[in-house]
């Protein structure tokens, strides 16, 4: 149960990066199907950098700008360029699906994966002093890779940057009203540059996590899905940081019940391995049909602004 | 004559800027930049290569067409990869449950299941868009996972081929195949391509007579384009929606029909590379025009063909570079604002 639980909490980091990625892009009214593709082109790169350098927290800080340079892609279809948003993000969806392994097989001779990144320059579990000696609790919460801590503790700075500064509260007006900002002064095209650089650089922690903290090398496809998740996180969350939270941790959780299910019988029945792994799929959808109810996205989300 | 260029310039401009591109592209990854050039001559122009084109392009006839008819009535259809899988395994369930019918009827029978087993995923996620107001685009994203799986599991337990170490089902019957064309006309050399591009070709023909010529496509378009003024207008905004959901799935099911009836004979795991994704770029490239879907197929069918030449002659570039020439091709047409506004106002300018 206990390393259920702390699984729970490692496959829920992904998704948390995203969810507050996509928070900021899709609160200054951008739609944001593209976090799928923002995660694979910073997943891609921090593993490559990790691998040349020996460096993982410069793998880090790479990462993090090309998942800016690749959101960036998509401020400029939707804003300069006045491209719908859902398909600005489909572009970039294709981009990061095509280019990553045209790379990776450029470089190292097959397109599927990059080598591994040796266990000497990975992260490695940081123990909170003390508290990770406390029993059940210090396994689950306090004995992770850094990554991790800075994903449980995002939601609450992003709440403060939306709620509590004067940036998010023009990057809340981007989203529900942008002809107010603009009258206000403000030009609401350059709010949403803004929101979606950062945005996309939040994002690439997740990708980044998944390639040399959560696993040791970059894999073809390797989000599978965990952008459309954390889409369907923020949407559960109804676009707020904290119930955003709660439900990234929710679809880690059926990620990881996923996982142990694999290798164990339910009274007395394994089930076939495909259906366990349909399992956060099916759970993503009948929370999303079942239990959101009306979810009111930002007002002027999916309009260009004129 | 000046109405159809005007139609066709974006389109044609946005496939240059991204051969261009890509042509950079295959520089900067160390392969000659022509080299796409030459095989786009290659399976275009030679009649096997043509074959292998018309035989990608036949799938992407049907995506193309199921990501347009629910784009006119306002719907983002991302779930084609799973509505396909859907609709081939239907074939082969149908196939299993009558083997022994005569020719006509099973090929009927075989096409409708194609159709109903894809419709009932596609209108799975108008359902619930029209009942709960689900966003359609997250719906078909997770339908896709959740219908691979099941068509995997499928073909792997009870439907599976246990006499070879592929993960494959059983063989449908010979009443079920449809001729490729050079068993029935001595064409295209030995190539697949078989008698469902004709089927492709006239469902194009027919989705245009639906959308443009009849009631319900009017209908269906009038929700597309306004929903709220349609609703007033007496249309129900939630049965046309669940209808294009319907359509649209049933469109990509028949994708089955050039893979079991007209190709394999049987359901292989994985067999479709990503022709559901593809058709978003078909419908988007031909502007949701079925007619011009024909041809953008084609395109993207010789595309695709290009690229898994590309690979097999080259160690430097992998088939992944269609997946970024779809991109660029995209990205181009959807920005086609940005180049209408230089250019007026270049010529405001000059004025």
């Amino acid at each position: 149960m206990i390393e259920l639980l702390a699984s729970s909490i490692r496959l829920a980091t992904p998704l948390l990066f995203a969810s507050m990625g996509g928070l900021l892009c899709e609160r200054a009214g951008v739609a944001t199907i593209c976090l799928e593709g923002v995660m694979l082109t910073s997943a891609w790169t921090a593993a490559v950098v990790n691998y040349y350098t020996h460096n993982a927290w410069l793998a880090v800080t790479v990462a993090l700008w090309v998942g800016a340079l690749t959101m960036g892609i998509h401020a400029f279809l939707t804003i300069s360029a006045k491209a719908d948003q859902i398909i600005s993000g489909v572009v970039v969806n294709f981009l990061a699906a095509g280019i990553t392994p045209l790379l990776t097989n450029a470089i190292f001779g097959a397109p599927t994966n990059t080598p591994s990144i040796p266990l000497t320059d990975r992260f490695h579990n940081l123990e909170i002093w003390g508290l990770s000696a406390i029993p059940g609790l210090g396994k689950i919460l306090f004995s992770h890779p850094p990554l991790i801590y800075i994903a449980l503790l995002l939601p609450f700075a992003v709440h403060f940057a939306v709620y509590r500064t004067g940036f998010g509260l023009r990057l809340l007006a981007s989203g529900d009203g942008p002809e107010a900002l603009r009258t206000a002064g403000v030009s609401p095209g350059r709010v949403r540059y803004a929101a979606l650089l950062i945005g996309g650089a939040l994002t690439s922690l997740g990708g980044t996590f998944l390639s040399i903290s959560h696993t040791s090398q970059f894999t073809r496809d390797m989000t599978a899905g965990r952008g459309f998740i954390a889409l369907t996180a923020l949407i559960f969350g109804k676009w707020r940081p904290v119930p955003t939270f709660f439900a990234c941790l929710f679809f880690g959780f059926a990620d990881a019940l996923q996982i142990q299910l694999q290798s164990t019988k339910v009274f007395g029945i394994q089930f076939p391995v495909q259906f366990i792994q349909a399992l956060p799929y099916l759970v993503t959808l009948v929370v999303l049909v079942g239990f959101i109810g009306k979810a009111i996205p930002p007002l002027s989300i999916g309009k260009r602004l004129g | 004559m000046k109405k159809l260029w005007d139609a066709l310039k974006g389109p044609i401009a946005g496939v240059l800027l991204s051969l261009a591109v890509s042509a950079a592209l295959l520089a900067f990854l160390g392969e000659s930049p022509f080299v796409l050039l030459e095989a786009l001559q290659s399976t275009l122009f030679t009649s096997f290569g043509l074959g292998y084109t018309l035989f990608y392009a036949t799938p992407l006839i049907f995506t193309g067409l199921a990501v347009a008819v629910c784009f006119h009535c306002g719907l983002f259809n991302i779930g084609a990869e799973g509505q396909l899988y859907l609709g081939s395994i239907g074939i082969v369930i149908i196939g299993s449950l009558f083997p022994n019918l005569p020719g006509i009827l099973a090929l009927v029978l075989g096409i409708s299941a194609a159709f109903l087993f894809g419709g009932l995923w596609g209108g799975l996620a108008g359902l619930l868009k029209a009942k709960r107001g689900s966003h359609e685009v997250i719906v078909t994203i997770l339908l896709n996972f959740v219908g691979i799986a099941l068509v995997n599991y499928l073909i792997l337990y009870p439907l599976r081929n246990r006499t070879v170490q592929n993960p494959e089902t059983l063989e449908v019957t010979a009443p079920y195949f449809l001729p490729t064309l050079s068993d029935a006309f001595g064409l295209f050399e030995s190539t697949p391509v078989n008698l469902a591009l004709f089927l492709a070709v006239l469902t194009a023909v027919g989705a245009f007579f639906f959308l443009f010529r009849t009631a319900w496509g009017y209908e269906l378009r009038a929700v597309g384009a306004c929903n709220r003024a349609s609703e007033f207008a007496g249309i129900s905004v939630g049965r046309n929606m669940m209808l294009a959901m319907f359509l649209g799935g049933g469109l990509a099911g028949m994708v089955g029909v050039n893979e079991v009836m007209g190709h394999q004979h049987k359901l292989v795991e994985g067999f479709s590379p990503q022709y559901g994704f593809t058709g978003i770029a078909v419908a988007l490239l031909a502007r949701n025009h079925p007619i011009g879907i024909l041809l953008s197929a084609v395109l993207f069918g010789a595309l695709h063909n290009s690229a898994r030449e590309i690979e097999f002659l080259s160690d430097k570039v992998s088939k992944e570079l269609s997946l970024v020439l779809q991109g660029l091709i995209i990205a181009f047409v959807a920005s086609h604002y940005l180049f209408e506004h230089t250019l007026k106002r270049r010529k405001k300018e000059a004025a």
